[in-house]
């Protein structure tokens, strides 16, 4: 009879320890994943400013006088490549994207830049990276949804309490960039 | 107003309904080995299965392991280039990155009209192949929705669960044939059960592989809805998808293309590509204008 007790009582601490360990790790996992959803979005932030150089180059050669929009492109460049923390990253890039709108609507009126080579591909590289950095900010907002929805919800709610996890802040998209979500070209 | 479909309930939904048409397989499995083993002599029943069961095993390792590569070879797909298919690699990698699943190899198959499919063991082994047709006619935000339909199958597991389903199904024609053929061998049993149960064994092992290959059909209707569903929860504009759907039911096929696809992997195509206006159990593909309908709700 005493035996019996015993391998209750085993086989309920065991089950409560598995419980505790897969709490812990949900979390863990669930972090890892927003981590790696945001070194996303900085992959493409990055590769967008690595673009702007090689862009202000080809614009100067036809349009020598945009002097301002020029360092405009060029200091948002260096802030982006500055900056530390995210909120500082998504502004900074947001000012870039600005900027190279900018630079777009001006080549309009440069026929012989609109036509040039390496200014479209530019252009159309650009716009490639604009949908990945949109769908990257959409893949961690979705990732901050699971990891918030875990640790709100009962049961995940008293382990995020013990273990302190707390709910994530979700990453706000620029409202312009809600109205027009896809560029067709 | 038209209450709108949570993807997430759909995706939920889907799973628990396939979950059970894959046990329905399994029991029918079970039973059919229990009545082919009352059918049959022990001492013939045991030889029967180790043969069948090396047979069955190199089989299902062979096939599950090789799926992606003879989903490809079988409709000599090569591989996208990355300079002639740009717009296809971009659309590819903007939905690994929405989805956050490893980048899945891309194929490109010879074809006119649009179509593709994912396939592969998990979304690590996993490859996405579009045909010709759809390269050719699609806009950009509609390959997208297309892509994401692919990708929504990687992310739901529908590539390994379409696998498992293939090889149950293979599996389960052969033990039927091989039971068929091994009746040749039987001693005589004059009694009369054993007369009843050797015709309830024979007309099950006729009807098994049918049976299953029905329930696969309709495990691969099912899917298609699901991975609708997560297309749009990885796009977030379901206008994409509905329009190549749309496109899709439009486009007329010269009957030479239809004849580039094998009736054994029709399934794992988006769209039909037989084209069949008949809804039926032996349909493998759900009505396109109840896709296009759904997908106008979400």
């Amino acid at each position: 009879m005493a035996a019996g007790y015993l391998w209750f009582i085993i086989i309920l601490v065991l089950l409560i320890a598995i419980i505790f360990i897969y709490y812990f790790n949900r979390f863990v996992i669930l972090g890892n994943r927003i981590d790696n959803s945001l070194s996303q979005i900085d992959v493409q932030l990055r590769k967008r400013a690595d673009l702007v150089p090689n862009l202000v180059k080809t614009v100067e050669g036809y349009a020598k006088h945009e002097k301002k929009i020029m360092t405009e492109v060029t200091n948002a460049r260096k802030a982006l490549l500055s900056a530390k923390t995210l909120p500082d990253k998504m502004k900074a890039g947001n000012q870039l994207q600005n900027a190279l709108k900018t630079i777009f609507a001006i080549a309009e009126n440069y026929p012989q830049l609109k036509a040039n080579e390496n200014f479209l591909q530019l252009q159309k590289e650009l716009a490639a990276i604009e949908d990945k950095i949109a769908y990257s900010r959409q893949y961690y907002n979705d990732s901050i949804l699971t990891f918030n929805n875990s640790v709100k919800t009962f049961p995940g709610a008293f382990f995020a309490r013990l273990y302190g996890q707390k709910h994530k802040e979700f990453l706000k998209i620029p409202t312009e960039m809600k109205a027009v979500p896809k560029v067709e070209f | 107003m038209v209450e709108r479909i949570s993807f997430h309930d759909e995706i939920r939904n889907n799973q628990i309904k396939s979950f059970f048409l894959v046990i329905v397989i399994f029991f029918f499995f079970v039973l059919l080995g229990y009545v082919i083993a009352l059918a049959l002599d022990p001492g013939y029943f045991f030889i029967i299965m180790i043969f069948s069961i090396i047979f069955s095993l190199s089989y299902i390792l062979i096939t599950y392991y090789n799926s992606g590569k003879i989903a490809i070879a079988s409709v000599k797909a090569k591989e996208a280039s990355h300079t002639e298919h740009r717009m296809l690699y971009h659309a590819v990698e903007n939905m690994s990155i929405a989805s956050g699943m490893p980048m899945p190899k891309v194929y490109v198959m010879e074809s006119e009209q649009i179509n593709a499919f994912a396939s592969g063991r998990d979304p690590k082994n996993s490859v996405i192949c579009v045909t010709t047709g759809a390269l050719k006619k699609l806009s950009k935000g509609e390959l997208e929705g297309v892509i994401a339909h692919e990708m929504g199958h990687v992310a739901n597991y529908d590539i390994k669960f379409m696998t498992l389903t293939a090889v149950m199904v293979g599996l389960i024609s052969i033990i039927a044939q091989i039971f068929l053929r091994s009746l040749w061998f039987r001693s005589d049993r004059d009694n009369r059960t054993g007369i009843i149960i050797l015709v309830i064994a024979v007309l099950m092992a006729i009807l098994a592989p049918l049976f299953a290959q029905l329930v696969s059909f309709a495990i691969s209707r099912k899917r298609e809805y699901s991975a609708d569903a997560t297309a749009v929860k990885f796009t977030r504009y379901s206008p994409g998808l509905k329009n190549a759907l749309v496109k899709i039911k439009k486009e007329v096929v010269p009957e030479k293309d239809k004849k580039r696809y094998s009736k054994a992997l029709a399934p794992l195509f988006m769209a039909d590509p037989y084209k069949k206006k008949i809804q039926n159990l032996f349909s493998t593909h759900p009505p396109i204008d109840e896709r296009i309908k759904k997908l106008e709700r979400m």
